[in-house]
């Protein structure tokens, strides 16, 4: 930092307006490369070599308890010859879409109402839908958990209700909870985009829209919903997203029944522990997450233009 | 043709209302437990005390994991800030060609699930022979929200007149003093905000942090520790106190940033 004190203008240089980049293109020798070369060189040794080298590890193995470093494809043939990693693996892609269509669902009805709103209603309302996301991720899980359980708030309720006549367990440790906790825990992730989505329809189109003879209802559907449609979809990939890498929340009310990819991952490092094969599912789940953000990039840029 | 639309805005806000009620519902009703003996959701209102809160502070691998998260969040954060405005000034001062590619590489713990960033840091720690500790921890919770503080920051640069970085190097200043002396100042409110977001994420990680960890637990990690052995009464007490602690802190960070946002556009 020191050395930047040296730049043209204060040696004389040329008086008038500078083009920023020019000066640093002078001092370019030293210091700005060493500069540059911390600029580029931290994230690329902090955050993408370690992703580069988890992808080579997939193609790695272990015989006998020992990391063997030769090139193979036998964790992904693992994976690919046992139908029941596929069954997890396609599962879990199930209960990801399910968790994102309801955030898409939900949030935009929430968001909606939010968005139609003045002042410092709007305000507030829209704090208290992000302020889940402040929300400790293992506390809402061991919420949801007091809910679903067998003790749980939810059997109390319907057995008070005459729904039920004793606690049922259909609630907890299996598919059904998983997916419950996780629609809750992560549509808050879905609210933000949605609104954002809607905030950028131009007003003079909904003003417009009114003018020319349309109900409410042909506004909100000819023009609200195509406007903000694409965005919105955007959030609720990313939900799904964060569905799919999830691995506690089923681990914690799921059971042995709510079994999902994330946890088959999370296995392999912990109790299985077999690191290059856990990599390799991990790269599986990685595929998957890259066409849905494929997709994601696509519609947000049909969202900017239209 | 404006009661129908008056019925189903009607219907829309009472689906809302039970949304609002599921996302703040179980949080609810961990807080009301904290304070009584229950069984199952029923509790008895004669055990109203607070003893369970009492329970905490003499627990000592609670004081220990909290100690722990607090370590880890403020150094991460201090590195990831400078490391955060280092990287934006740099951009912003001119149109780097390598901005797209940096944006790009801090982004992806981002938009990556944490599963992903846990094992590729679980993997480099593991191949350079790094034991897992705090340390690790925090150079995982680093790359998770440098992103995060780098898009506050550059936003705000962004809003910066151009002509005012270029007054101050015509006037003589050097690069740093124009960054200490004329975007420094203007900077601090969107500083701050992203610091303390980066704070609220690192205190709450847990997903990252479950492959880089070592033998000292974080706050999460102890509760879901606790959670794994049962649940002892003391689990609603401190569920409590690290709901109320974050949604504080992000408050705080939401309500400077909506105080950044309303000084921009009065400027």
């Amino acid at each position: 930092m020191s050395a930047e004190t040296s730049s043209p203008q204060m040696m004389g240089g040329p008086a008038g307006p500078v083009v920023l980049g020019s000066v640093e293109r002078k001092r370019k020798p030293l210091v700005g490369r060493f500069v540059a070369g911390l600029v580029y060189g931290i994230p690329t040794v902090v955050i993408l070599c370690p992703m580069l080298l988890f992808l080579v590890s997939s193609f790695w193995s272990i015989h006998d308890g020992n990391l063997n470093r030769h090139f193979t494809l036998e964790n992904y043939a693992r994976f690919f010859a046992d139908v029941s990693y596929w069954g997890v693996y396609f599962e879990t892609l199930r209960l990801a879409a399910y968790v994102g269509l309801f955030g898409l669902f939900s949030g935009y009805i929430l968001a909606y109402l939010i968005w139609r709103q003045q002042g410092q209603l709007r305000y507030l309302l829209l704090l208290f839908s992000v302020i889940p996301l402040a929300m400790n991720y293992i506390v809402k899980v061991f919420a949801m958990r007091n809910i679903l359980g067998y003790n749980g708030l939810l059997n109390d309720a319907l057995i008070f209700a005459g729904i039920l006549d004793k606690p049922s367990k259909m609630f907890v440790f299996n598919q059904t909870a998983v997916l419950i906790s996780m629609c809750v825990i992560y549509l808050p992730f879905a609210i933000l985009p949605i609104f954002l989505s809607l905030e950028r329809i131009p007003l003079n189109l909904l003003a417009a829209s009114a003018d020319l003879g349309a109900t409410a209802g042909q506004t909100f559907w000819r023009v609200v919903v195509p406007l903000s449609l694409p965005g919105s979809v955007v959030g609720a990939l990313f939900v799904m997203v964060l569905a799919l890498g999830d691995y506690l929340t089923p681990q914690m009310v799921g059971g042995s029944q709510g079994f999902t990819f994330g946890r088959a991952i999370w296995s392999q490092f912990g109790m299985a522990f077999n690191w290059p094969f856990g990599a390799a599912l991990a790269v599986m789940l990685l595929l998957a997450i890259a066409v849905i953000l494929l997709v994601a990039r696509v519609l947000s840029k049909m969202g900017r233009s239209s | 043709m404006i009661s129908r639309e008056r019925i189903t805005i009607g219907v829309l806000w009472i689906f809302a209302a039970m949304v609002f009620a599921m996302l703040y519902g179980p949080a609810a009703l961990v807080m009301v437990f904290s304070f009584f003996d229950h069984r199952g959701s029923l509790i008895d209102p004669s055990t109203f005390s607070v003893k369970h809160y009492a329970g905490l502070f003499s627990d000592d691998a609670i004081l220990s994991a909290l100690s722990n998260t607090v370590e880890v969040a403020v150094v991460s954060v201090v590195v990831a800030t400078i490391l955060a405005v280092a990287l934006a000034y740099y951009m912003r001062l001119d149109k780097r060609r390598g901005r797209g590619y940096v944006e790009f590489v801090i982004f992806l713990p981002f938009v990556l699930p944490a599963i992903i960033t846990g094992i590729s840091l679980l993997t480099v720690f593991g191949q350079l022979g790094v034991d897992r500790s705090l340390f690790t921890v925090a150079i995982g919770h680093i790359v998770i929200v440098v992103g995060i503080i780098y898009r506050m920051v550059m936003v705000r640069l962004e809003a910066l007149e151009n002509s005012q970085i270029e007054a101050s190097s015509d006037l003589g200043a050097s690069h740093f003093q124009t960054f200490r002396l004329v975007v420094a100042p203007q900077l601090i409110s969107a500083m701050v905000t992203g610091a303390l977001l980066a704070f609220t994420i690192s205190f709450d990680e847990t997903l990252v942090t479950f492959f880089l960890v070592g033998d000292e637990p974080t706050l999460p990690l102890r509760l879901w520790a606790m959670m794994r052995v049962g649940f002892p009464p003391e689990i609603n007490a401190l569920v409590t106190v690290v709901l109320i602690g974050t949604m504080l802190l992000a408050a705080t960070g939401a309500s400077l940033m909506r105080r950044s946002i309303a000084g921009k556009g009065a400027a």
